[in-house]
């Protein structure tokens, strides 16, 4: 960005729940793969007559929500009606929350890679049925009903946001909150998570807003930067120009890299918002809000925080650890079985047990290297019972089999050979065997040690002591 | 007096006990309907074509009837349990979505509409047993007083008096129901639209507390304001109606998850002491004069005065206290706030008819989906239906929300609380319910009002009031004009007070049972 | 009062399309119902007054319970569909809504 300038941007983000129904209609809310028009009823078709009926699962998983984001759960909301007309919305209004939400109020405070933090705030937070899917088809829109109703919870973010960075920061955060609490499975791909953002620019230091677009279906990380980017620079731009901007909307077309122009907000249809007079207003009491947000756990940046400050871990492990709530939940439960040097389970985590995870594509707690499995291993490596290869070598037998580790130390005999007696003697035979390598190695080339241990490794299966090996080597073959 | 001019009740316990059979209680029917009815409501169809007829019909569903009327006389035959109406043959105000019939809403929008399933007061009709014989008339979308708004063509017509309208919206239920074109019909009321036709063709008319009965499947109006309720002959069929249509739906959140009382049991226990209230309120009319903008007052017709006061007499004579002089200060903002709050709320229940998904879709080339949609509701929507459009569109806009749309919701509060007053039990008026006439005027005459937006909106003065409340009222005949027209009295109660208004109506059928009125029968049946 | 401007932006704001000799029933209608309209402006109106959503207040023990979230397949996903103008491959099918786009 040119330097003179500061971008000013607000996030609208649309979050569809993981209810097994839709919202105001016991239809599945679910339509992935479905052929369309599938999962339809009468009301979520907007049939003449029909009435809508509040799912109670889509109310608690907006009260955790609201809680994450430290949002005021309000004791009384309402529904509104959203009135417009678009094919993909069958009743012609959208049944929403207005201006008794059911959360006010919020903020998230996220970290930045470079280790500084924003806040972003949040005015409200609302309840609201998603409407369906549209596609163009030379010339007409086919439509398919199948994603109304489907619940959605709005929010929307205050003008805090001031790159396409941020921008993206924010919603990775927001996405990992969201499969956290476990009220969204927050895959932008299948648009559980959208996004559309409004983008103004100023004067570096100015307080001013300026007249912003709103950019619509930003429906990845990459979406979201590169549209922002592209539309602040097309902002800088037109100003550098002498133009005004004008409050348009616009698409982002993901495949062509573009914006495309909806329709100028000048004409944009007021809705006329009015009290959803089919539902009655919707009352939170504190028995019920209580029960609801006993369930929330310790929220990922909250746990981030904690690893650092009380396992001394640095914050790129923590970061790691915390990535999902279930590999957090697993960090902890090893470190509790191992109770040792949280580093070491640390190490052992990132670098080896990621590694099964991402292979299988499974969740932590779906390993069959459960916690107290591996903080065995780890015990069994510092306690010299194996050596460090045979550990690692240990996770996937145990992912395989699911057994014991201890177990299958003993039934194949991997414990650790450190019998001093046992390889010098071995040593001494393998020395014989390769004078050739002796002769090298004693004329100076000492990088042939690693070669050494490497036979003595492969003749034990690896479970030799290495230290014991090494320096049992190193007195055979400096005695000249 | 054919089998088709019995009471429902009558009905139900001669077919439970095999005295006839529900088919020839339907055949009854079905002769009756051929015989007054003439030519069923059709789009485009001539105003006034057959103007001797009833014309209550715009669907007619003889072979679904004739089934079901088999099934409950086979069940009977094996000995099996039937419900409280079973063999009753009743019509639907075609505002209800019945599963498998056109469901027009008397709108050309709907007018290849056939509803994928069945609104829930209809569904536990047909569950007790109830024959459904079709779909009848109404204003179109139910935006009407006099039935002439309909699409469909030849509109009903009053039973008493056919070069008069049977008011509306319910006019087609009303007709039928005093035309013996079934005993019972299910209607709906936003405004009055039960209570206005039940007073104009002298039958019975229950708009019951909202919430007491589901709206599901209801084609919407007035969200806020509509009631399904029963039109009958008498108070007992439309109680036994009543009964089974109320209760609790999971399908409709503002249905009141209370139980249900037994209307029909305590119909004819006495109401001494009950107390009756009567206010000068109700027996005049306060409305804007179209031309000058004018606030003008106008006395209900001594005549029809004299009648609701010769009502109030015979509830004495049986024992209840009538209580004079209650104010109701607030009625004469009840059509105004309803201008607003009913405008709004249809305006949005009416976006749905956009030519997507159902219904009628412009035959006309278009460019754009705009154009479909411009083209589709202009053809569509008949011009009751777009003014109320408008209006909504007008009142609800952002600058003019709180103006009017906000303060209506708040007028209705206030109207509330005139209700709050007279009925509280610890007050000084302790009333248990409100006497009034049903209507400002007997019947008028076919094309009088039509066209006149307001004119024919203040037709409702006296029973929207019972609709922004909430409450229950009962509109029942109470004799005739000089003109042989029928006039109607409503008792308002307080919420869920239906069970007590229901037994004061029925007590005032008690006390004029054997008066010469209750003898007469609507002129267009003597030539059956 | 509603001048032809208003008029016209209220009618494309309703998707409708009149006739003239509509178009002037139904502003001559609207003015009409806004002088009825007067009455209710001028209602004094105490600020304690709440607004009323609907007549009956619904106290808690009268109030349905929330819906669970249990799945219920409709049965009549196919008389739905049969009800579109224009049905390809279950998709509902309508003429294209206008747009451009930015270079």
């Amino acid at each position: 960005m040119s330097p003179e300038y500061e971008a000013v941007i607000g996030l609208e983000t649309h979050i569809q729940l993981n209810t097994q129904t839709k919202i105001f209609c016991p239809c599945k809310a679910d339509s992935w793969n479905d052929p369309p028009n599938t999962n339809i009823c009468p009301v979520c078709t907007g049939m003449p007559g029909v009435l809508p009926v509040l799912n109670k699962a889509a109310v608690e998983k907006a009260m955790l929500l609201a809680a994450a984001m430290n949002a005021e759960i309000q004791p009384i909301s309402y529904f509104d009606r959203k009135n417009y007309f678009y094919p993909d919305l069958p009743k012609g209004y959208q049944i929403s929350q207005y201006n008794m939400p059911i959360a006010r109020g919020g903020y998230l405070v996220f970290p930045m890679p470079d280790g500084s933090e924003r806040k972003v705030t949040i005015q409200k937070l609302h309840l609201e049925e998603d409407a369906g899917k549209t596609k163009h088809d030379f010339g007409r829109r086919l439509i398919d009903f199948n994603r109304c109703g489907v619940p959605l919870v709005e929010m929307v973010t205050g003008p805090d946001l001031h790159s396409a960075d941020e921008a993206a920061q924010y919603i990775i955060r927001l996405r990992q909150l969201l499969r956290w609490i476990g009220i969204s499975e927050a895959d932008m791909e299948k648009g559980h998570l959208r996004c559309d953002a409004n983008v103004s620019i100023r004067p570096k230091g100015a307080e001013v807003l300026n007249p912003k677009t709103e950019i619509k279906n930003l429906n990845s990380i990459v979406a979201i930067r590169e549209a922002i980017q592209t539309e602040i620079q097309r902002q800088i731009r037109e100003v550098e120009a002498g133009n005004p901007i004008e409050a348009w909307t616009l698409e982002w077309d993901e495949d062509r890299s573009i914006l495309r122009k909806m329709r100028s907000k000048e004409t944009e249809a007021d809705y006329r918002y009015f009290r959803e007079p089919d539902l009655l207003s919707l009352q939170i009491d504190e028995a019920w809000k209580a029960a609801v947000l006993s369930t929330l756990p310790e929220l990922p940046l909250q746990r981030r925080a904690r690893f650092v400050k009380e396992y001394g871990l640095p914050i790129y492990d923590a970061d790691i650890l915390t990535s999902e709530r279930s590999l957090s939940e697993y960090y902890e439960a090893t470190l509790q079985a191992y109770q040792g040097d949280p580093k070491r389970v640390s190490n052992w985590i990132i670098n080896d047990v990621l590694r099964i995870i991402n292979e299988l594509g499974v969740s932590a707690a779906e390993l069959k290297i459960t916690p107290p499995y591996l903080a065995q291993i780890i015990r069994m490596v510092d306690e010299s019972v194996i050596n460090i290869s045979t550990g690692k070598a240990l996770l996937d037998k145990v992912q395989n089999c699911g057994k014991e580790p201890a177990a299958i130390v003993s039934e194949e005999g991997l414990a650790k050979m450190n019998d001093a007696d046992m390889l010098e003697t071995l040593i001494q035979q393998l020395l014989v065997e390769n004078p050739v390598q002796v002769e090298s190695y004693r004329k100076g080339k000492s990088g042939l040690l690693g070669w050494f241990v490497g036979q003595v490794m492969k003749q034990t299966q690896g479970k030799a002591d290495a230290q014991l090996t090494r320096s049992i080597l190193e007195k055979y073959l400096n005695q000249k | 007096m054919d089998l088709c001019d019995y009471a429902a009740y009558q009905l139900v316990r001669m077919i439970k006990c095999k005295q006839v059979s529900a088919c020839e209680v339907l055949e009854s029917t079905l002769k009756r309907i051929a015989a007054v009815d003439g030519l069923p409501g059709q789009l485009d169809g001539d105003r006034d074509a057959e103007p001797n007829k009833v014309h209550a019909f715009i669907t007619l569903t003889a072979e679904r009837a004739r089934r079901q009327a088999q099934q409950i006389d086979r069940a009977i035959q094996a000995g099996e349990e039937v419900g409280p109406l079973a063999g009753v043959p009743f019509t639907v105000k075609d505002i209800f979505c019945v599963e498998g019939t056109l469901s027009t809403a008397g709108s050309k929008i709907l007018s290849n509409f056939v509803a994928p399933y069945t609104a829930t007061p209809v569904a536990r009709a047909e569950q007790a047993g109830g024959i459904m014989l079709g779909k009848v008339n109404l204003d179109e979308f139910t935006f009407g007083s006099s039935n002439e708004s309909s699409a469909y063509q030849p509109s009903p017509r009053n039973p008493w008096n056919t070069s008069r309208v049977p008011g509306g919206s319910s006019g087609g239920s009303a007709a039928a129901v005093a035309a013996g074109e079934g005993c019972l019909s299910i209607g709906t009321d936003t405004a009055g639209s039960i209570r206005q036709p039940a007073a104009f063709c002298g039958v019975v008319g229950v708009k019951p507390t909202y919430g007491r009965v589901s709206r599901y499947g209801l084609i919407a109006f007035g969200s806020s304001l509509d009631c399904p309720g029963p039109l009958a002959r008498n108070v007992s069929d439309a109680a036994l109606l009543l009964q089974v249509m109320s209760g609790a739906d999971p399908h409709d959140s503002t249905a009141a998850n209370l139980p249900v009382p037994d209307y029909v049991a305590d119909l004819e226990k006495p109401i001494k002491g009950l107390r009756v209230g009567l206010s000068p309120d109700y027996f005049r009319l306060t409305y804007v004069a179209a031309e000058s903008g004018e606030l003008e007052q106008q006395p209900i017709p001594e005549d029809y005065k004299q009648a609701i006061y010769r009502v109030a007499g015979r509830l004495a004579e049986m024992g209840a206290d009538i209580i004079e002089d209650v104010p109701m200060p607030h009625t004469k903002y009840g059509i105004p706030a309803y201008f607003v709050i009913s405008r709004v709320e249809a305006a949005s229940n009416l976006h749905r008819y956009d030519g997507v998904k159902y219904g009628y879709r412009t035959q006309q080339p278009v460019h754009d989906l705009h154009e479909m949609y411009r083209k589709t509701r202009g053809e569509g929507f008949g011009l009751q239906p777009k003014l109320r459009i408008l209006m909504g569109m007008y009142v609800s806009a952002a600058q003019y929300s709180e103006q009017y749309y906000m303060r209506a919701l708040r007028v209705r509060s206030l109207i509330r609380r005139d209700f709050e007053t007279i009925f509280n039990p610890e007050g000084r008026y302790r009333l248990h319910a409100l006497l009034t006439p049903t209507t400002p005027t007997t019947a008028f005459p076919i094309a009088q009002v039509y066209g006149d937006s307001v004119l024919m909106q203040f037709a409702d003065q006296l029973t929207v009031a019972a609709n922004h409340a909430g409450i229950p009222a009962i509109s029942f005949p109470c004799g005739f004009d000089p003109e042989g027209l029928p006039y109607g009295a409503q008792l308002i109660g307080s919420d869920f007070s239906e069970a007590l208004l229901l037994r004061l109506a029925r007590n005032y059928e008690i006390a004029t049972e054997t008066d010469q009125w209750r003898k007469r029968i609507p002129p267009i049946l003597r030539s059956t | 009062m509603i001048t032809p401007e208003l008029f016209d932006h209220l009618v494309e704001l309703a998707a409708l399309e009149l006739s003239p000799h509509e178009a002037e029933y139904l502003r001559r209608e609207l003015n009409n119902q806004l002088r009825a309209l007067q009455e209710l402006v001028a209602v004094p109106l105490d600020p304690d007054i709440p607004p009323a959503l609907h007549g009956i207040n619904y106290p808690r023990e009268i109030r349905p319970p929330l819906r669970n979230d249990e799945w219920i397949p409709s049965s009549h996903v196919e008389t739905i569909l049969k009800q579109a103008p224009e049905l390809e491959e279950r998709y509902v099918v309508v003429p294209e809504i206008p747009h451009q786009d930015l270079e």
